[in-house]
């Protein structure tokens, strides 16, 4: 299968606010992706450009389809959650179900239902009744009842409860296991994703900082929670990111083959959520409280 | 054509008033109807004769009378519903929602346009004669024993002659459809530009044009080209002679007849054609806003 999203040298800029800065990357198919940043580092600017919401510079292919031309058709096969609250407060559950199916060729309506059952949603209800868990419980029904090649998420699980959002994600992948799709999702709750993503793209100041497939960080990226005595040779060997906490003291080695940091304390693959901290301390150094060296 | 059902009938979910209003007015005018439709005749003997030749057009100016409130009521409705579709979307952030469906921007905001300025009048005369029909039968029921003229009131009851009426009053209707439709661009255009109060960008602008030529040139001609439609229209659209009686071809007596109507005159009227014109341009350009408005 071809290339799912390609974008080359992409940047946009609102007034002297640079929101994404010359930015390449792509996502090929069924991987699930998350685009991980700060507030304002440029994910939802990214997210927009993929979608068709707003012009930029550079260039963008999304299933072959240029989004600002033809949003349209991307819109046949690409689905998105910007955020829970969207979905119209007037609009009653039943009349939600049949909008979707009279206007997407691709909405498999018993599919909706199905999901729906799951939950405490009933169909006569209007949206502006139901929680903000249910709503985006409804939202998520709706979406994964459509057979779409693409599937985009913006922060969807923003100001829900710790249950929700479990739940959230693990409809999500039961549903991604029964069908070959591509995910790409934004969130800055690192943590919940974690054992979901497929790809991370670490994303600054409107820059990649990092695009890595998961399987290749073992390889990639050390962390060595350093033996007390070993402190100056492992400091030596020019580590990205370090952090001491309770007295020990850990750090991150990029490209470091694992033989040579053997000996030197205990050492693991850092998780997802570390290695985006570090990234964004050693970009950001004045918001950290830990040691960072230059690389 | 199942998309465009469905797109419709979610305008209709959201503004609910634009057919429980209607339907309202039809039962309270039944209603009345059936309370206090009885005749009173209280100008002498019961049996009396008049000079008239024939019986006056009451069925016509009845078909008239009852449909006026569901056209107020249209014109109210759908003004303000093409102010506030554009705008509404924005406002409850829905939007996102709508654009991620494969709806094309050009689709909703002619769904919208249809909505408003077709549809919401259409429904108002279905709902009218449907209601006149109604209301036609329980007045000849409430008065089947009184005698006019000499003549049983049923007989002024004639099917031909209310089919020709409806048939006046739909060709003023597409009339009036194509003659405002700038108007109804215009709204949209507010709407859709709108980032509050979109009554304000409705009305602001051509209030302005109208002060500021007032108070440079001395003249009214934006004055003149707003508040002149209605009678333009009525006497492009149909023959009427200079007070606005319907007039047939040499006689003096009232007539609805085919006659009245002058489809070539309003086709020739430039007006009509500069309006459409411009009608297609702000659509265009309402179209184009809503594309590339970025959110954020």
């Amino acid at each position: 299968m071809a290339t799912i999203i390609e974008a080359k040298n992409l940047s946009k800029r609102y007034g002297s606010f640079v929101a994404l800065d010359d930015v390449s990357f792509s996502v090929q198919p069924g991987r699930i992706v998350g685009l991980i940043g700060r507030n304002g580092a440029g994910k939802t600017t990214a997210l927009k450009t993929i979608l068709g919401l707003t012009t930029y510079q550079g260039s963008v292919q999304v299933l072959g389809i240029e989004p600002a031309r033809d949003r349209n058709a991307l819109m046949s096969q690409v689905c998105f959650i910007a955020d829970a609250a969207v979905l119209p407060r007037w609009l009653s559950v039943a009349h939600a179900i049949d909008y979707v199916a009279g206007v997407h060729p691709r909405f498999d309506r018993k599919r909706a239902e199905q999901v729906l059952a799951t939950t405490d949603i009933r169909r006569g209800s209007r949206i502006g009744q139901l929680s903000k868990g249910m709503i985006t419980q409804l939202h998520l029904a709706l979406i994964l009842a459509i057979n779409a090649r693409l599937l985009v998420l913006d922060e969807p699980t923003l100001g829900l409860d710790l249950v929700y959002r479990r739940q959230f994600y693990d409809t999500l992948l039961n549903d991604y296991i029964d069908k070959e799709r591509t995910i790409l999702l934004t969130t800055h709750q690192v943590e919940e994703v974690e054992n979901l993503l497929t790809d991370v793209l670490f994303i600054d100041k409107g820059r990649v900082v990092l695009d890595a497939a998961v399987d290749d960080l073992p390889a990639r990226f050390q962390q060595l929670t350093v033996a007390p005595d070993r402190i100056e040779e492992a400091r030596a060997l020019n580590p990205f990111y370090v952090r001491e906490l309770f007295g020990r003291t850990i750090m991150l080695y990029q490209d470091l083959p694992a033989e040579s940091l053997a000996g030197l304390g205990e050492l693991r693959t850092p998780g997802i959520a570390d290695l985006f901290v570090a990234k964004m301390q050693v970009t950001n150094p004045q918001a950290s409280n830990s040691q960072v060296v230059a690389p | 054509m199942k998309a465009l059902l469905t797109q419709i009938r979610r305008e209709f979910w959201e503004h609910r008033a634009l057919w429980i209003v209607p339907l309202a007015i039809a039962a309270v005018m039944l209603l009345a109807a059936a309370i206090f439709g009885r005749i009173q005749l209280n100008f002498g003997d019961p049996g009396i004769h008049y000079d008239a030749p024939t019986p006056p057009p009451l069925a016509e100016l009845l078909v008239l009378g009852w449909a006026l409130p569901f056209y107020l009521a249209a014109a109210v409705q759908g003004t303000g519903y093409l102010i506030d579709c554009l705008y509404g979307e924005r406002r409850d952030r829905s939007i996102l929602f709508w654009r991620s469906m494969p709806v094309s921007d050009a689709s909703t905001v002619l769904t919208k346009l249809l909505t408003g300025l077709v549809l919401v009048p259409l429904g108002a005369f279905v709902i009218a004669a449907a209601t006149s029909l109604a209301g036609s039968a329980i007045l000849v029921l409430r008065n089947h024993d009184v005698v006019l003229n000499g003549q049983h009131v049923m007989a002024l009851w004639n099917l031909l002659s209310w089919l020709r009426m409806q048939g006046i009053v739909f060709y003023g209707l597409i009339a009036a459809l194509l003659w405002y439709a700038p108007f109804a661009a215009y709204l949209m255009l507010a709407s859709v530009w709108a980032r509050r109060s979109p009554y304000i960008w409705a009305l602001a602008p051509p209030l302005l044009l109208l002060i500021l030529e007032h108070m440079i040139f001395g003249t009214n001609y934006v004055g003149r080209i707003l508040g002149g439609g209605f009678h333009e229209l009525l006497h492009l659209a149909y023959r009427l002679d200079g007070d606005g009686a319907p007039t047939t071809g040499g006689g003096h007596d009232i007539s609805f007849t085919m006659h009245l109507l002058s489809p070539e005159r309003l086709l020739a009227s430039l007006r009509l054609w500069v309006g459409l014109l411009a009608a297609a341009l702000m659509v265009a350009l309402a179209i184009r806003v809503r594309r590339y408005r970025d959110e954020s």
